[in-house]
């Protein structure tokens, strides 16, 4: 006799999602299904028609969480499609950006998660640690970008300006203070994790990863060939579920995978383990890296050189891709230029690559455990939202008749 | 009270021979801000530098005393200086700043502090605003006209603009020309018709050459900060300064423009607010 288990939203995490779950009498998943219920966003087509330089502004206000990665998928499909060379000094600060947004969005997941593993009289050490991580990460952000949250200075062909040496003193003499900080950070966040005692093999599965760089994104390590993409009817065996769900069903080889931290550690760093923990850890760890290589940039920078190449905006109608590693995982933009206007634009972005793994990671362990499963992923669904919902009397997006975006 | 609060006022010139060279009048502004740089009470500036064309400044962020004083000299068309503010913050990584303001600008700029849209983590960082005086301002093609048309000289000749004495003034390198005031009414931008403060209000200092003999200005502290920075570079030599009783014209005349512009325009706000037309505050 198997029950269902609904939770409806799923919590602590960005956007709105279902969890289904069907279980056994002992409680244990049998069945997990996860699935977007946020209502679509239509940024893409807003963008298309428009000027390229319109893109990166529109697609990074796809979420106030991930806004960096957004910029910068959609600026590298731009410079992808216009054939621009960026100069070097631009990819260094926007490798920059993108590694303390990595420091300072996984900073923010540790939040989200501390109700599950601080114990009470560490609650408020653990808050003030993630405090002070973010403060002089999204620091970083704001002088390099402009703003924390959507900067204004990532553009087509590089960057708005470099920064002056002044800035980059500051700033390398604060992420060197910040070093000894994260490591104790990261020690702690890990050491809770372990101390909570989840069951072994929690959220393991057998599908494969993938991930395009250990840190920032490289295109050529994206393979469109091998992508495919089909509706949520033909992947969700529950016609219910099939029928609410708001993301399409992205495939690497035919199969479904895991995209995040643990992807990027499994592709690049050897890492071998697998499930809830090895999510968490690997996440913690990836802070320590990209601080690191913040550090390097900024010892290597050279503030005098120019930061943005000229380009034409005319475009050939080459299918641009950028492809960039956000802090949950591989976020692709993909863009066509041609007559100066816009032609096509797509996102394929963390989430939606990693919500078909997510429900059977939840499977084999009781369903109390399952929030754990699905806040392992740090999932952020606004973006990953990509079907309309046509009928909101049964909140149906109706078969062969989906309104894709 | 026709002057704003403040808590004094003097006259006062730079005794820099270099700053008195290239300076409008008492160069308070270009050595208030070069000694603020030295003392690192501020660790750059956004000033009005000079920009592609002739006389159309641009706004540029100054990291040094050398930078502030190429700077130096009063341009009579606008400065966007606040829209470079956050950059200032931003890519220059400038945590103390300091900046030159018109009236204007200055509410424009104290509004962003009490109202952070668009200006996150600005506010705290500036450090030291400096007013000057503004009757009115004129946007660049106004100035282009009224040089080129009405005075008949080309503007890329002019080395000098300035207003006194009921007439604005142009120097060429052998010449001094002027027109009365009134022919240059109209070219003014429209807002300066509503616009009350002739004295910088809320900037933590202000200046002028009103009210003070030729190259000399008058300066009016306003905040603690404004009037600490400044009575500090007296103490050090930065300036000389005479007591405003001593001196003519004296602060009558300064009183007399600044009350002026607030008759002539409350006028114009009542007359727009009668026929229902907006008034921006």
């Amino acid at each position: 006799m198997s029950e269902k288990i609904v939770i409806s939203p799923t919590s602590r995490q960005e956007g709105h999602a279902e969890l289904v779950m069907e279980v056994d009498d002992e409680g244990i998943v049998t069945k997990g299904r996860y699935f977007s219920i946020t209502p679509v966003r239509g940024l893409e087509k807003i963008v298309t028609g428009k000027a390229p330089e319109t893109a990166p502004v529109i697609t990074q206000r796809i979420c106030g969480v991930c806004p960096i990665p957004h910029t910068l998928a959609s600026v590298e499909a731009m410079d992808d499609s216009l054939d621009i060379e960026v100069p070097k000094a631009g990819r260094q600060l926007r490798e920059l950006i993108l590694a303390a947004h990595h420091v300072n969005s996984h900073a923010i997941h540790q939040f989200l998660i501390a109700a599950d593993f601080v114990p009470e009289n560490l609650m408020a050490a653990a808050i003030n640690s993630v405090s002070e991580v973010r403060k002089t990460a999204q620091y970083v952000v704001d002088m390099v970008g402009g703003e924390g949250i959507h900067p204004s200075e990532i553009r087509i062909g590089g960057m708005a300006d470099n920064i002056s040496e002044l800035a980059r003193k500051k700033l390398y003499a604060r992420l060197k203070q910040l070093k000894p900080k994260l490591d104790e950070h990261v020690d702690l966040i890990i050491g809770l994790v372990a101390d909570k005692g989840l069951p072994e093999g929690l959220g393991v599965h057998n599908q494969p990863t993938l991930a395009t760089h250990q840190i920032y994104g490289d295109r050529n390590e994206f393979d469109l060939e091998r992508f495919t993409e089909i509706m949520p009817e033909s992947w969700y065996d529950d016609p219910e579920v099939a029928k609410r769900a708001c993301s399409t069903i992205p495939l690497y080889d035919g199969v479904n995978v895991e995209v995040g931290p643990r992807a990027r550690a499994v592709e690049y760093k050897g890492f071998n383990e697998r499930g809830v923990v090895a999510q968490h850890v690997a996440r913690a760890l990836e802070q320590k890296t990209a601080l690191s290589r913040a550090i390097t940039i900024l010892d290597e920078l050279d503030t005098s050189a120019p930061a943005r190449a000229d380009f034409d905006i005319t475009g050939t109608n080459k299918l641009g891709v950028g492809a960039i590693e956000g802090p949950r995982g591989m976020d692709v933009h993909m863009a066509q230029v041609a007559n100066g206007k816009t032609q096509f634009y797509s996102a394929l972005v963390p989430t939606t690559w990693n919500i078909p793994t997510m429900g059977p990671a939840t499977e084999g362990f009781h369903h109390e455990f399952g929030p754990h499963v699905i806040r392992a992923y740090d999932p952020c669904l606004s973006c990953a939202t990509h079907v309309m919902v046509v009928d909101d009397e049964d909140r149906s997006i109706i078969k062969n008749e989906m309104v894709r975006l | 009270m026709v002057l704003g609060t403040y808590k004094e006022i003097v006259s006062a010139r730079a005794t820099d021979k270099e700053i008195q060279n290239v300076s409008q009048d008492g160069g308070i502004v270009t050595g208030l801000l070069a000694y603020a740089l030295d003392e690192k009470i501020i660790e750059g500036a956004v000033v009005a530098g000079p920009g592609e064309e002739f006389w159309k400044p641009e706004p540029m962020v100054a990291m040094t005393a050398d930078e502030i004083i190429a700077a130096a000299g009063t341009k009579y068309t606008f400065s966007p200086n606040v829209m470079m503010l956050k950059k200032a913050v931003r890519q220059y990584g400038i945590e103390k700043l300091g900046t030159v303001a018109i009236p204007c600008q200055t509410m424009g700029i104290r509004k962003t502090q009490s109202y952070p849209f668009g200006v996150r983590f600005l506010a705290d960082k500036i450090k030291l605003l400096v007013g000057i005086y503004c009757m009115e301002n004129f946007p660049f093609a106004s100035l282009q006209t009224f040089i080129s048309e009405k005075m008949g000289i080309d503007p890329t000749l002019v080395e000098k603009m300035d207003i006194g004495k009921g007439k604005f003034w142009v120097y060429t390198q052998d010449d001094v020309f002027n027109i009365p005031l009134k022919e240059t009414h109209g070219y003014e931008q429209d807002g300066c018709n509503v616009c009350l403060d002739y004295t910088c209000e809320l900037a933590d200092l202000a200046t002028g050459s009103v009210g003070s003999p030729d190259g000399w200005s008058t300066v009016i502290t306003r905040t603690e900060d404004g009037n600490s920075i400044f009575q500090q570079a007296v103490e050090t030599g930065v300036f000389e300064t005479k007591d405003m009783a001593n001196v003519k014209p004296g602060l009558d005349l300064l009183e007399k423009l600044a009350a002026q512009k607030k008759d002539k325009n409350q006028k114009t706000i009542d007359k727009r607010k009668e026929m229902g037309l907006p008034v921006p505050y």
